[in-house]
């Protein structure tokens, strides 16, 4: 076809953007995500690995390669992003559970079994960030400040980039935790209930405005319970949370776009996107670890500055 | 469908829920100028769609400005809610018809997507279409609540607004009914005498504001009893599609409404919109509900709605003077 001179082609883009926004404007408030713009046909779960006890808190490096924790067997797998072998990276990890990289490169860790948040170093040692402290899953912000979950204490906890802890959530039990991209939003999931709470993130750290903005979560019949636990997000901004049902996808406004079938029959913890290019689905399954490709890529807060850039 | 995929997330990049805000427009001229030539395929496909061809409505003299007919005055107004949807801002209006005296309570109509509806250029054109209907007699002295949807800003640096259209309009629960109640009726009331009659209330919305309309009245009847929906979303957005349902199983409840929708609206994956809206009139006359549905041709916009707007109002207040003067001598 002919190329428009540039000017030419702005201009009747806006034109066509003003023709569409005044005929029908409405169809923007209906615009819709299905999950194919998530899946690639012919794709579909492969098996990493498996022979673990409780798989967890997957978690992607800079160049995509994902960690994930065997918690009762206390060590923390590593995952090539390019040949897909799975290594051990740390051990005795005192049943350390969810796991994120910060922009610092450390891997830090909800190390349950100490009460402890810690990050752990390319080597596999580790530094204490936070004592006393229970803890099931956290996610790392661009300025390394923490948000943890304690399900047993209901609460959720910040941990600023100067190590100080305080309570910034209180009354519900929360479990998975997320930030949106853009980190002014975290999402907070409890299994028990059909929905997952939004908090507004203050500059502070502190957490305002909560409510049930994702909802309903689809329940598999006869139970009232979702299961709802680890979560990611992706560029776009939709929301990926694993629960009985399967991996439940959400667009930017809380409207349920579609649930991904889990890989198998098994118990569904969490999910990440890794691979070099971030566009594959890693979730933890029960015993196993397995991925899919997709159409879409995740989001690493600690890259952050460099997408700033660009 | 790539293409009109990439346009779907075009167009959810902006907030067009505010589609008069002009910043929002210079946002989507920005961004369309960036985008690829393909997407410039996506806006013809669309444009040449058929959804458009059928989607030639002609407003009628009711929606336009007349001679001798007294203006009612709109006022632009912004309300941050503490209670229900804690956090939310967003813009509102307040249309006042000529006819108001500060002595007589007055009707009320209550608008989702306020900026869509109070708009004079568009289709809807509410406060023309007032203005027209109140001097002849057609409709009651009416004041017009026109809400956007609100939205909370975000307060770190980089951070997103939290959107909260689909949360207030498509959730099934009193909330949004309680948000009526407990914040705007009383903050507009403490400028005007609205009335408390549920026959006196109306409330009106397009797509999801179409289903939130119903809910209100749905949550309580006994204090919004008219519905006016607009290609109304009673799909699976989150959980709508129960309605028809619901509504055949249920003891009747005393609302009138009058649905809009046509042939070429949305097929998605939250449902298909004329089947769901074909669904609730099926239920709505089994359940011998006073209602009207009017199945046009046209797609997922304002044209038809707002082409029969003048029509739909005086379906919706047909007999509101009788209901008046009843409810007066009932009273006495």
């Amino acid at each position: 076809m002919t190329r428009f001179p540039t000017r030419v082609r702005r201009v009747r883009l806006a034109r066509l953007a003003w023709t569409v926004l005044l005929c029908c404007g409405s169809i923007a408030s209906a615009q819709d995500m299905p999950l194919t713009q998530v899946l690639l046909p012919g794709e579909s779960w492969q098996l990493v690995g498996s022979g673990y006890r409780f798989t967890e808190g997957p978690a992607v490096d800079s160049a995509g390669n994902v960690f994930f924790t065997d918690i009762p067997n206390d060590r923390i797998h590593r995952i090539d992003a390019v040949t897909g072998t799975v290594t051990v990276f740390a051990e005795k990890t005192a049943r350390t559970n969810g796991l994120m990289f910060g922009s610092d490169g450390l891997l830090y860790g909800c190390r349950n079994g100490d009460k402890q948040v810690v990050a752990y170093a390319a080597d596999g040692s580790h530094t204490v960030i936070a004592s006393d402290i229970s803890c099931n899953d956290l996610v790392v912000g661009s300025d390394l400040r923490l948000f943890v979950t304690d399900p047993g204490g209901g609460k959720v906890w910040t941990i600023d980039a100067k190590r100080h802890k305080r309570v910034v959530a209180e009354g519900i039990s929360p479990n998975g935790v997320i930030l949106w991209p853009g980190e002014g939003t975290l999402v907070v999931t409890e299994r028990n209930h059909p929905h997952l709470w939004t908090y507004r993130v203050e500059p502070d750290g502190s957490l305002s405005h909560r409510e049930r903005y994702y909802l309903p979560l689809r329940l598999l019949p006869g139970r009232d319970r979702p299961g709802s636990d680890g979560m990611t997000v992706d560029t776009n901004g939709r929301l990926y949370v694993t629960s009985h049902a399967g991996v439940q996808m959400f667009d930017p406004t809380g409207r349920m776009g579609g649930v991904i079938a889990k890989p198998h029959g098994g118990s569904l913890a969490n999910v990440v996107f890794g691979g070099p290019k971030r566009n594959v689905m890693y979730v933890t399954a029960g015993d196993r670890v397995y991925r899919r490709k997709t159409r879409v890529q995740g989001v690493a807060y600690f890259l952050k500055p460099q997408a700033r850039r660009r | 469908m790539i293409n009109l995929v990439n346009l779907v997330n075009l167009v959810n990049l902006v907030n067009l829920v505010n589609l008069v805000n002009l910043v929002n427009l210079v946002n989507l001229v920005n961004i369309v100028n960036i985008v690829t030539r393909t997407t410039l395929f996506a806006l013809i496909l669309l444009a040449a769609s058929p959804a458009f061809a059928q989607d030639n409505y002609k407003l009628g003299p009711d929606s336009m400005l007349q001679q001798g007919v007294p203006l009612g005055v709109v006022t632009q107004h912004k309300w941050t809610s503490k209670k229900v949807f804690p956090g939310t801002v967003r813009d509102y209006w307040i249309y006042v018809p000529r006819q108001y005296d500060g002595k007589s309570p007055a009707a009320v109509m209550v608008f989702q997507d306020g900026g869509t509806y109070v708009n004079t250029k568009r289709s809807f054109r509410i406060p023309t279409v007032f203005d027209n209907l109140i001097h002849k007699g057609e409709m009651p002295v009416t004041i017009g609540i026109f809400l956007n949807p609100g939205s909370i800003p975000a307060t770190r640096p980089g951070g997103k607004p939290r959107r909260n259209r689909s949360f207030e309009y498509d959730t099934l629960s009193g909330q949004y009914a309680r948000f009526l109640l407990e914040e705007i009726l009383p903050e507009v009331g403490k400028r005007y005498k609205l009335s408390d009659d549920p026959a006196l209330r109306a409330i009106c919305g397009i797509s999801s504001g179409g289903i939130c309309a119903w809910t209100v009245a749905w949550e309580r009847p006994d204090q919004f009893s008219k519905v006016l929906s607009h290609v109304g979303s009673f799909t699976n957005i989150r959980g709508g599609h129960v309605y028809p349902a619901v509504i055949r199983k249920t003891e009747p409840k005393p609302i009138r409404i009058f649905l809009q929708d046509g042939t070429n609206d949305l097929d998605n994956l939250h449902g298909s919109w004329p089947l769901s809206n074909r669904q609730m009139a099926a239920a709505l006359k089994f359940s011998k509900y006073d209602h009207k549905f009017v199945m046009g041709t046209g797609g997922h916009n304002g044209r038809h709605g707002g082409a029969i707007m003048p029509e739909s109002l005086k379906w919706l207040w047909r007999g509101w003077n009788e209901k008046t003067t009843a409810g007066e001598k009932k009273s006495r």
